[in-house]
């Protein structure tokens, strides 16, 4: 464990990531605020900008906190594979039950 | 006889065929197949969410505290952090904060739960009941199904922590449950990442 311990990011690295994490969640926030209050900004711009903060939260929790980035590729390879499977499949039934997804 | 010792102290062996740990590799794949129980949950909110019910029909939309949620989505948040500190903590072999950072992760743990049951009380106070309307179903469904999978994990995280106390620290296979514990934990995080967005931000 103290091996392993060894390639993965200090506590203060954490931290760090940590608040990004934070900020990222503020601006989330913010960007639905901006929807609701300002006419112009419509949900063509906040819905893009949403999902890609999310993305990057995902990512950054997924490849730091759960250490993925520093792990074996097959790990990384079923973790990927079982989001895009899933994620694929439920884009396809959402469009062929006609729901209205984002927009 | 140094053999017994040795075999004593040490953590049962696991196959190791792929050069990972077995348990560590059947976490993986659990939550690999997590996505696609939480994905099912989040479609069925999707469709239903923007469908007309009728008349005076409430939609849970409808009743979104934004600020409130803002607040347990951070509190889930650095619980992850706390949760890779105890992680952190007992690779560098620091028991006592190991052991105070399980303790802290259970307890943003808690928050975040009494937070989702205060949120259910208010909107059952409003009128929206779990079979008032299928969209009303489908959010209780999915977050009370994700708030199911925090409380699993608070009890994890307690019995490792109170194992940790009993015990006056935690033995190596039982670092390795910690690290089970926190993959479970932070992909509890993420599925919550994807909910914030896409049921309570994208409206």
């Amino acid at each position: 464990m103290a091996e392993a311990a060894h390639h993965h990011p200090q506590p203060r690295q954490y931290v760090t990531i940590a608040i990004v994490l934070a900020v990222l969640t503020a601006a989330e926030v913010g960007l639905f605020y901006l929807e609701q209050g300002v006419e112009a900004v419509g949900q063509s711009l906040t819905v893009p900008a949403l999902l890609i903060l999310s993305a990057l939260k995902f990512y950054l929790v997924v490849a730091m906190f759960m250490h993925l980035r520093f792990e074996k590729r097959l790990l990384s390879r079923f973790f990927t594979v079982g989001a895009v499977l899933a994620g694929a499949l439920y884009l396809v039934t959402l469009a062929a039950l006609g729901a209205v997804i984002l927009f | 006889m140094a053999d017994l010792a040795h075999g004593r102290d040490e953590a049962p062996a696991h196959h190791q065929l792929t050069g990972i740990d077995n348990r560590k590799l059947g976490m993986w794949v659990f939550l690999s197949s997590e996505f696609l129980f939480f994905g099912a949950l989040i479609n069925n909110y999707l469709l239903f969410k923007g469908r007309d019910f009728g008349p005076g029909a409430l939609y849970p939309v409808e009743l979104y505290d934004i600020p409130f949620t803002s607040i347990s989505s951070f509190v889930l948040l650095m619980s992850s952090l706390t949760m890779v500190l105890a992680h952190s903590a007992l690779a560098r072999r620091d028991q006592a904060q190991a052991r105070t950072w399980l303790f802290a992760t259970a307890l943003l743990g808690v928050v975040f739960v009494s937070g989702q049951y205060f949120e259910f009380a208010e909107f059952i106070l409003h009128g929206l009941k779990l079979n008032v309307n299928p969209a009303a179903s489908a959010f209780y469904l999915l977050t009370g199904f994700h708030g199911a999978h925090v409380v699993i994990g608070v009890l994890m995280l307690l019995v490792l922590a109170f194992k940790s106390v009993r015990n006056g620290s935690l033995s190596e296979a039982e670092g390795l449950n910690v690290e089970l514990v926190g993959l479970y934990w932070h992909f509890v995080d993420i599925i919550w990442i994807v909910i914030f967005v896409l049921v309570y931000l994208i409206q």
